[in-house]
């Protein structure tokens, strides 16, 4: 755009409108400050986002050792419940507290069956037993060795 | 012109170095990118990228029912860093060496087994040489000492807190976790114990050992590249391999049925004080070891608690004489395959018989009894009498039958297999011996797997101790490995067997201390002759073992005591007792209801009293009668004698009244 072709345009010369020049330059400069501010938006966008993602980063890194933190106490509760569950510690307790503690006479023992409870495998009979374990079985020929 | 010339010369010399510039661009990038782009792009990743070896947790075992038998306790290592310590010192030789004695004193302070002098030695120690491969001594900085390892969790976590507080330079915390035995001595000898070194878990026996592979975990590795600050940068492909833990082992052990077994056993070493003694309690349906103890015995968490003799897992590794419980075999094999019937009369003797050059004795003397009294009295003769019978071939195969000179299949390493020599080297006296438990040698575990085929109907079931391994969702049960055929031909004669087993520990038998109220209990005494030094010495195993309810046993259990010293050494008197009570124990814990009414149970027991108060009587009168014979024989004898000598002739006829057997070859 230079100016000798301005001025074969009557319109565009000193004696035309003024103000039609107004918006073409009002559009550039809007154009450019929205470029502008795109690109600003997208950097300022990036460095945040960055920075939001770092700290989410460390945040994870936190919360992973704070994870790792609790399976440890728990595997250490864990055998801490497994050793106060040993009958070796229930019976020195009996002995120290002097309960008069002893095993049920089998008739006093009932059992109380409740359907849609599963029943310990020890206590089913024999048949439901057998069966369960005959899906896991593996038959050998029937010869005897 | 001149200077267009120039100009045209000038840039053509410009641009001759244009391309020459871009020529050796372009070729330095071929290099760089092309050529040796392997190598650098090596060199750069390991520039900026960081490789972190990740170790995944051993498997746990815990029992049936999921309580926790070895687990992994929480620990962690304190580490030092010399040369760190020495930089943040400011390189000042001074302070250095007071803040290492400082650091080696607080830590001898707080922790158990750490010496002072060797931390302090190990802190000063700031460089290290090392030899490349073309053998060249290099100095490095050395950036890690040990200072105390396995300390436990909650110490090290307020250790950490006191070392921030205190500002000590170069000390790190690495997490680290120790095998935990949270029962102590009970199930040692099965768990087994590991050792550890750089690291790694060194299983040393048991089931730490047979299952070790599918314990150990696999270990994995983060590789990041490192931002300015060190940390993983965040929009990187960080590459990792997962790490996973090993399998958890969940055996077939019911705990509540272990202690009851270690209780009652630690009780029977009190009351007859043997060298050692075990017991194990099976599953006869599908092979499962619900308890299994020994003693002497260890604690797997104070290694000073081991010697040969308590760590010896002796239901897996010894293989001993087993006596007379080997007696129900061969005398189940003859009535299944017909060579006798529960009523076959055999003469026993009365307690003495030659057989192939060699005397054989029972312990007590019997006479002319029928089969199933065999069993009940455990008579040596009448066994071998019947073994005689059936031939060596049929005995090969009885025992061979129930699992003898054969491995378990239970997953415990090492196992033994026993001592069972084949058909071809038997000797003369062997068909004799080996019906009677002499001669054969079988461990504790073959013998009660023995006793399940016996109490299952004669179905051959492998021993299972693990019930399953898991690993988060993949869960791999086990299997139970049955024969699909019984090895008893005829249907009727696991309840002969039973009936006759059932009679040794009812009045007249050699056990009635086993017997338990309102439950038919079908057993076999055995006291074998300790073989020391290659010769029968006058110690013995004195064992019982049986299974309850005998009609549908729930579970057959072996207790024997190697070498009683306090009291009988008899199998009925030294471990009958232990199994009554182990036993009685156990139908409670299995809610099993008795069989029988109290006044029913006793009213059984009275009539088997009566009937062998009956058969004494009748034996004695026979007994009797028999020594009136002899005595008129002799009168006879005497006064043909007298006659001869005095020339009158006396008639007489022979007498009805000699020793006969039913079966005799």
């Amino acid at each position: 755009m230079n100016k000798f072709t301005k001025k074969t345009d009557p319109s565009k010369d000193g004696t035309g409108d003024r103000r039609a020049e107004t918006p073409w330059r009002a559009w550039l400069i809007v154009k450019m400050v929205l470029i502008m501010s795109i690109i600003f938006a997208a950097f300022f966008a990036r460095v945040h986002l960055n920075d939001k993602t770092e700290q989410l980063a460390r945040e994870k890194e936190r919360i992973t050792a704070q994870i790792e933190e609790k399976r440890t106490e728990i595997k250490k509760i864990n055998i801490q419940i497994a050793q106060l569950k040993s009958w070796e510690n229930i019976n020195a307790k009996i002995r120290q507290y002097n309960l008069a503690l002893r095993a049920a006479n089998p008739s006093q023992v009932h059992q109380i069956s409740r359907s849609g409870i599963d029943t310990p495998i020890m206590s089913r009979s024999d048949d439901t037993r057998i069966a369960d374990l005959s899906a896991n079985t593996v038959q050998n020929s029937g010869e005897i060795r | 012109m001149t200077l267009f010339r120039s100009m045209a010369i000038r840039m053509a010399l410009v641009y001759i170095l244009l391309v020459f510039g871009f020529g050796y661009v372009a070729s330095a990038l071929y290099g760089v990118q092309i050529t040796r782009h392997d190598e650098l792009f090596e060199k750069a990743q390991h520039t900026y990228t960081t490789r972190i070896e990740t170790h995944g947790s051993r498997g746990e075992i815990f029992d049936y029912d999921g309580s926790l038998l070895v687990g992994n306790m929480p620990t962690m290592d304190i580490v030092g860093d010399p040369a760190n310590i020495f930089i943040l010192n400011k390189k000042d030789e001074a302070k250095t060496e007071t803040e290492c004695r400082m650091i080696a004193d607080f830590f001898e302070r707080q922790c158990k087994n750490v010496n002072s002098d060797e931390i302090f030695r190990r802190l000063m120690r700031r460089t290290f040489t090392t030899t490349d491969k073309d053998g060249n001594k290099k100095e490095q900085d050395c950036h890690y000492a040990v200072i105390a390892t396995g300390v436990e969790y909650d110490t090290a976590k307020e250790l950490k807190e006191k070392v921030k507080e205190l500002s000590f330079h170069g000390i790190s915390f690495t997490s680290s976790y120790r095998r935990k035995y949270p029962k102590n001595t009970m199930l040692a000898n099965i768990l087994g114990l590991t050792n550890v070194s750089a690291d790694t878990f060194i299983p040393v026996q048991g089931i730490e050992r047979s299952l070790n592979e599918a314990m150990t975990a696999t270990s994995g590795s983060k590789v990041y590249e490192r931002a300015r600050n060190g940390r993983p940068a965040t929009f990187t492909n960080n590459k990792s391999e997962p790490t996973l833990d090993g399998y958890d082992i969940f055996l077939t052990i019911r705990e509540p049925l272990q202690a009851i077994v270690e209780e009652e056993l630690d009780l029977m070493c009190e009351r007859v004080k043997p060298h050692a003694a075990w017991a194990i309690l099976v599953d006869p349906s599908t092979g499962d070891v619900l308890a299994a103890a020994q003693r002497p015995t260890f604690n797997p968490n104070d290694r000073n608690t081991m010697t040969t003799e308590s760590a010896t897992n002796r239901l897996s590794e010894l293989a001993l004489e087993p006596g007379s419980i080997m007696k129900p075999f061969v005398i189940s094999y003859a009535l299944d395959k017909g060579f006798v019937t529960p009523g076959t009369m055999v003469d026993c003797e009365q307690g003495v018989w030659k057989y192939a050059g060699r005397l054989l004795h029972d312990t007590h003397n019997v006479g002319k009894v029928p089969v199933t009294e065999i069993i009940k009295q455990s008579s040596n003769i009448g066994t071998a009498k019947v073994s005689v019978m059936m031939g060596a071939k049929n005995l090969d195969s009885a025992l061979r039958s129930f699992g003898f000179g054969q491995k378990t299949g239970i997953q415990l390493k090492p196992e033994t297999s026993g001592i069972f020599r084949p058909l071809e080297k038997w000797d003369s006296l062997s068909v004799s011996r080996f019906c009677i438990g002499q001669g054969i040698a079988v461990s504790p575990l073959q013998l009660a797997r023995a006793y399940c085929m016996i109490a299952n109907g004669g179905y051959m079931v492998n021993l299972r101790i693990v019930d399953r391994i898991e690993r988060g969702d993949d869960i791999r049960i086990m299997p139970v490995v049955k024969e699909k055929k019984s090895i008893f031909v005829n249907p009727t004669t696991k309840k002969m067997i039973t009936d006759m087993m059932i009679g040794v520990t009812e009045a007249g038998g050699t056990c009635t201390e086993a017997a338990i109220e309102g439950f038919h209990v079908a057993g076999k005494t055995g006291t074998a002759q300790k073989v020391i030094n290659g010769a029968y010495s006058n110690r013995y195993y004195a064992s019982f073992v049986g299974f309850v309810p005998a009609e549908n046993p729930k579970f057959v259990l072996l207790v024997t005591c190697d070498d009683p010293t306090v009291g009988s050494r008899y199998g009925g008197s030294a471990s009958g007792p232990t199994f009554k009570a182990i036993a009685e124990r156990t139908l409670k814990y299995m809610h099993v209801q008795p069989q029988l009414t109290r006044e029913a149970w006793l009213a059984e027991r009275s009539a088997a009293q009566k009937a062998l108060h009956e058969r004494k009587v009748r034996e004695d009168a026979l007994v009797q009668a028999r020594r009136e014979e002899r005595d008129r024989q002799l009168k006879a004898e005497k006064a043909k004698e007298s006659a001869k000598s005095t020339g009158t002739a006396v008639a007489s006829r022979p007498s009805s009244s000699t020793k006969s057997t039913t079966i005799r070859r």
